[in-house]
């Protein structure tokens, strides 16, 4: 897989640390825009209750 | 915008792979756009396949062909398909295509993940046709009857498919956020010298808008599905009330992705028709800043409306009242979008080739669409609507000109540019109206079927909605034979004709009609200088 140097260290650099910025956005709604962890911490603590 | 000096290297075919290691590893924007439409292409005619089992089997009152359980699979199918698989994909294409052409750069910002992005998507068809096919296979369970919202309780009920299906969205899903990452981080960064974001092409503004809104909702659909997987398995109640869950926190997760969905397939579209309306209007798009601002506000009020597709779930007063009057607000941006795009036709020199056919049938037929929708809204109304035919006729009509339409618009804008052929077009005429005529053909009698009392996902009805129903399959019949004639005019134009000019239409602006047609494998690797 070849790629052509078209972007320069820099250029490159400030592009993965965007797409890291929006990986991370994407995942923070995954996790906390709905109650799954919240729910399954409930459920986890019912059934350990005895 | 005036470019003042085109340092573009147009000579670099040396590197260009060939054989298969050219599609499969490419890194190459072209390549890949390519590859996204071809498959968007394919999924078309199998969403479409289904489509015409469905008009066939309502081509009569009574069970002809399909039983209800089989019906309703491929009333899911043809929606995941078309949604995931045709739109969304073509999207992407034209995107990937056009983008760093019309910005000024040599290529995508990632272009790995570009490969990435494009090939989860042939695994997630693969997941996605076997959770149609495995109930067909001994043990293989039962249909997945829910319909493309998968509502449970049923959809915990339904046999394995069901896992194909989630684990399909979930692939879907980490293909579009890719997608989404590569596109705006192209778009921020990418940009030619002298750029601004306010004077960046209108196409590349309403991908940078649906990125964003992939980014914030597709995650939380991949939640949502997650959840049912592990109510499926797991022995969690997420969804059941027996267990101390909600049936409707699903549906709640599902519309917060589903509604701002809408706009993630109709943005593209508005984009294309904001090139496709100047161009053969020979002026400029009326009111740029205007259509930036309503994109952005269709955008934000349209991730705060979801619950008006629950209405009749029982929310209070307050709830309804805020969903109906926000859901009603989008339509003054969208129709301030609309409005641009007529007065940038006002007074211009029109002229009526195959692309700009489409963008009227869009600016009549999306309207059109949308006014069905505000009825909708309106709770009272919906209580009466909700679930009927009406709503499938809505929606077909938002989706088809507002989404479908345009992109059908931009292939024939771009075509010349992407092959370096003009298409016959004659051809495009003729379809263009056999497409537009099947159509409402197809979709408008659907509205007094659904306002007669008519529900939409059920196999069988009434013999009194049965002369609206043979018209309709008619019509399906009509535009779904249509599509082949889109398939032949593109092998065609692949294959030769008339070459294109640089600049293949007279009206045409912009960096990506500097380049030659076809342009060249690696293009903009110095990068245009812009006042």
């Amino acid at each position: 897989m070849r790629i052509p140097r078209y972007q320069t260290p820099e250029l490159r650099n400030k592009n993965v640390r965007l797409a890291w910025v929006l990986g991370g956005m994407a995942i923070f709604f995954l996790v906390t825009s709905f109650p799954f962890w919240t729910g399954l911490f409930r459920i986890v603590g019912t059934q350990a209750m005895p | 915008m005036t470019t003042t000096t085109l340092n573009h290297d147009e000579a670099h075919h040396h590197d260009m792979p060939t054989g298969w290691r050219r599609w499969l590893f490419s890194t190459n924007h072209k390549d890949i756009g390519t590859l996204y439409l071809l498959f968007a292409l394919t999924m078309l005619f199998l969403g479409g396949a289904s489509a015409m089992l469905i008009r066939l089997e309502l081509f009569q009152p009574g069970i002809q062909l399909l039983d209800p359980d089989l019906y309703n699979n491929l009333v899911t199918n043809h929606a995941l398909i078309m949604i995931f698989g045709a739109v969304m994909p073509a999207a992407a294409g034209l995107a990937n295509w056009m983008i760093p052409m019309m910005i000024g750069a040599p290529d995508m910002a990632l272009p790995r993940m570009n490969n990435l992005s494009f090939w989860i998507l042939p695994a997630a068809a693969t997941m996605l046709i076997l959770s149609f096919i495995v109930p067909f296979f001994p043990g293989g369970g039962t249909q997945i009857n829910t319909g493309w919202t998968l509502y449970p309780p049923l959809s915990v009920q339904v046999g394995m498919s069901m896992d194909f299906l989630i684990f399909a969205i979930h692939l879907l899903g980490i293909s579009s956020v890719l997608a989404s990452i590569n596109i705006i981080v192209t778009l921020l960064n990418m940009r030619a010298p002298g750029m601004t974001l306010m004077t960046m092409p209108m196409f590349c503004w309403t991908w940078l808008v649906t990125a964003f809104l992939l980014i914030l909702v597709v995650p939380v659909l991949a939640g949502g599905v997650t959840m049912l997987l592990f109510d499926r398995h797991f022995g969690t109640s997420f969804f059941d009330a027996a267990g101390g869950g909600d049936p409707v926190l699903f549906q709640h997760l599902f519309w917060f992705f589903g509604h701002p969905e809408v706009y993630i397939l109709l943005l593209p579209s508005i984009g294309v028709l904001s090139h496709v309306i100047p161009a053969f209007s020979r002026k400029p798009l009326f009111g740029y800043k205007s259509m930036v601002g309503a994109m952005l506000t269709v955008a934000t009020i349209g991730m705060v409306v979801w619950a008006h597709h629950q209405y009749t779930i029982g929310m209070s007063l307050g709830a309804v009242t805020y969903f109906m009057i926000g859901t009603i607000l989008i339509s003054i941006p969208v129709g301030l979008m609309i409005f641009n795009f007529i007065a940038t036709m006002w007074r211009g020199a029109m002229t009526f080739e195959t692309p700009m056919l489409f963008a009227v049938a869009i600016v009549l037929m999306f309207t059109f669409g949308g006014l069905s929708g505000v009825m909708l809204a309106v709770v009272p109304a919906d209580m009466q609507y909700h679930d009927s035919m009406f709503v499938v006729a809505h929606f077909h009509y938002v989706l088809m000109p507002g989404a479908v339409f345009g992109l059908f618009a931009g292939v024939f804008y771009w075509l010349p540019k992407w092959t370096g052929h003009m298409y016959d077009e004659t051809l495009g005429k003729i379809f263009f109206w056999t497409n537009v005529i099947g159509f409402n053909i197809t979709f408008f009698p659907q509205h007094f079927l659904g306002l007669a009392g008519m529900p939409r996902r059920i196999v069988d009805y009434n013999m009194m909605f049965t002369e609206f129903n043979v018209i309709s399959s008619i019509g399906a019949i009509i535009f779904g034979l249509s599509h082949l004639l889109l398939l032949y005019i593109v092998i065609k134009t692949i294959r030769g004709g008339k070459k294109a000019e640089s600049r293949a239409w007279e009206g045409a602006k912009g960096l990506e009609w500097e380049l030659d047609s076809p342009p060249a494998f690696h293009t903009w690797t110095v990068a245009p200088q812009i006042k």
